[in-house]
């Protein structure tokens, strides 16, 4: 008998009187009934963004964030782009390997309003998502989703080998209990939202 | 250096804790004041009882039917193209490793913070087998730099201050002695960024295993862990068995509560869910993927019908943080991989009971942990329970199972009962206190109150004034 046949054996033996629990059906977030209602999910994307530390531009148009990528990118002088980062959003400046570039650019497959949270998916490229110190990450209005159980739900028939859920910058408060940014992945996190009035 | 002791020396390890490193205690007092604010605050905004009913449920219902999950999991991790092992003792997850390091000749490892890795021993193996290993979450880092196992679940280095970490950067990474911790970290960033770069394989725990999708979900704050599963081109997952959840988006709650209940943030910063190697149409991540299902001594768990319960744990620390045990000491005192409640409950059925002693004893009985537990486990009851399981074993004290005894039967007549109640308010406690043997020096210095000439039900009965 192989190891696996030992361990499933001795969890049916301690199993076998006791009294299976039933599934409680989907996790619905449920809130104290005084709390104030969410709101519209792109503001809370933000504030939850902002409060763990993130900028967040709000921008109508993809043409919009072209300028606005063009005109921030004059602060770096190299950038690494995620593969699915549309051509019009990539930055007019030379690009470099994810472990040299200053800037790392990338497209969110979603987001989480609840929890303030970019969905970042293993085809857009990981290491463009984790080296650099500052990233932008964009993201699509209609890809941000209120609640955590809705993203899961919408990416759930198509998973690539890894996802990523990129809530803030890099943080650490390991030493004497102090917040200190930009530990091992970007200490700068910039969220841009398109497709809504600025 | 602490934090080498065993269970067994857990009495003298607090005692010389308290005396000898008082600022330990200071460190630890501070570090879960903290944390108890902030999971108080996180839990506040929700309705945190119906998130830990949910929690207590899928995890009971996953246990349940822990053999069809497993068995599912390992069919959807396989369909990724995972290389599934099952290991039934740490040496048996060792010998997994060492068949993977030999395989690919690894000579460098990146770990993710991983707490069944400490159980396991991966590190001292892999550098038996002569391969570099280097912890990479900050906390693990410092203390892997020490010499010292983690003192708590979720922040390993709660016992140190800043002072301490001040003179360790300066002695390994040549910062100064008074330089503040952002100059601390952006060394340490400096020098684990190389290691990233040049390991052959990343090694991590999993706070979550999906059974419908194979996903390995992990959560942390610093990004180390998506660099220790994205970079290496071999990755390795070890996974206790209990740690299934059915569904993919059962996630949702999960990954919320427990954040809420480690850190009080509404979720970890960054949150991995991984479900296999690279595949043809993405450009980077780990080309091979194992995942180690490990059990060693959990189905034992499993089989008491009353500690069973303990492996809905998810570990986020929150009871350790509440203890006040715990917050005395720290985690070193307790001698093992899991300190505080959580370790008291779990130590006798991943060690054996006799090897756990006294855990089941460092606990007040206060109740405070069964209230913050985000899973709901009645960590006060199964402390009861293995001391019970303890004194019919013969590991206690002669003296508390007699008194048990005496109690019991005393306790089953009332007359006898009466009888020795009178007897206890007559004694001369003060002359008689001072000559017991141990107790008496004890009462020395102390008085004892006189006791009512009346017992509790007679006051009852007359109208107490």
């Amino acid at each position: 008998m192989s190891a696996r046949e030992r361990i499933l054996e001795r969890v049916r033996d301690a199993l076998r009187e006791r009294e299976p629990g039933e599934h409680p059906g989907a996790f619905e977030g449920w809130r104290p009934s005084s709390s104030p209602s969410p709101g519209n999910p792109i503001d809370l994307l933000a504030s939850m963004l902002e409060s763990a530390g993130a900028e967040v531009v709000r921008l109508p148009t993809e043409k919009a964030a072209t300028s606005w990528i063009r005109t921030l990118t004059t602060e770096f002088a190299s950038v690494t782009i995620g593969v699915t980062v549309p051509r019009a959003l990539h930055p007019p400046i030379s690009t470099r390997g994810s472990h040299e570039a200053e800037l790392g650019v990338s497209m969110a497959r979603a987001a989480i309003a609840e929890t303030g949270s970019l969905l970042m998916d293993a085809r857009d490229g990981r290491r463009s998502q984790l080296l650099a110190p500052t990233h932008v990450v964009i993201v699509r209005a209609e890809n941000v989703h209120e609640t955590f159980l809705e993203a899961l739900r919408s990416v759930r028939d198509d998973l690539p080998s890894a996802i990523g859920l990129h809530s803030g910058p890099s943080k650490s408060a390991d030493i004497a209990q102090t917040l200190v940014t930009g530990v091992h992945g970007p200490g700068r996190l910039i969220a841009v939202v398109i497709g809504v009035g600025s | 250096m602490s934090g080498h002791g065993t269970p067994g020396g857990y009495r003298q390890q607090s005692a010389e804790t308290i005396r000898d490193r008082p600022q330990t205690r200071q460190s630890v007092l501070s570090g879960t004041d903290r944390a108890n604010d902030h999971r108080d605050h996180a839990y506040a905004d929700i309705d945190s009882d119906r998130w830990r009913d949910w929690g207590r449920d899928v995890k009971t219902h996953a246990l349940t039917h822990l053999d069809r999950y497993l068995e599912e999991a390992e069919r959807s991790l396989e369909a990724s193209g995972v290389r599934v092992h099952w290991a039934e003792t740490a040496a048996d997850a060792l010998t997994v490793l060492r068949g993977i390091v030999r395989e690919h000749d690894v000579k460098s490892v990146v770990k993710a913070k991983s707490m069944l890795t400490e159980e396991l021993g991966v590190n001292e193996h892999l550098e038996r087998l002569a391969v570099h290993v280097r912890e990479t979450d900050l906390g693990e880092y410092i203390v892997q730099l020490l010499g010292e196992p983690p003192s708590h679940i979720v922040a390993p280095v709660m016992h140190l201050s800043l002072d301490d970490c001040r003179r360790l950067f300066h002695e390994r990474l040549g910062t100064p002695l008074d330089g503040d911790p952002e100059t601390l970290v952006a060394a340490a960033r400096e020098a684990l960024r190389e290691e990233f770069l040049a390991a052959d394989l990343g090694i991590s725990g999993g706070n979550f295993l999906v059974a419908e999708t194979g996903t390995v979900a992990l959560i942390e704050n610093e990004g180390n862990i998506r660099l220790s599963t994205s970079l290496p081109r071999v990755y390795v997952a070890f996974v206790g068995i209990e740690k299934i959840v059915p569904r993919f988006e059962d996630l949702a709650g999960f990954i919320q509560l427990t954040t809420r209940a480690a850190t009080g943030q509404a979720i970890g910063n960054y949150v991995s869910f991984i479900q296999g190697p690279r595949t043809d149409d993405e450009v980077d991540g780990p080309e091979e993927m194992h995942v180690v299902l490990v059990d060693n001594g959990r189905t034992g768990l499993l089989a008491d019908d009353t500690a069973w319960e303990a492996l809905r744990c998810v570990r986020c620390g929150a009871c350790l943080n509440i203890c006040p045990v715990y917050r005395q000491t720290g985690g070193h005192a307790y001698g093992w991989t899991y300190s505080g409640p959580i370790g008291a409950i779990i130590a006798p059925g991943l060690l054996g009971l006799e090897k756990s002693m006294p855990l089941p004893y460092a606990s007040s009985l206060c109740g405070a942990c069964a209230d913050v537990c985000p899973v709901r486990i009645p960590i006060p009851e199964l402390l009861v329970h293995w001391r019970e399981r303890a004194v019919d074993a013969g590991l206690t004290s002669k003296v508390e199972g007699i008194g048990l005894a005496a109690f019991a039967a005393a306790a089953a007549h009332p007359t006898l009962y009466g009888a020795g109640a009178a007897l206890l308010r007559l004694a001369p406690w003060q002359s008689a206190g001072r000559a017991l043997p141990v107790l008496g020096g004890w009462m020395q210095e102390r008085t004892a109150p006189e006791p009512s000439p009346k017992n509790f039900r007679a006051l009852w009965r007359d109208g107490i004034e």
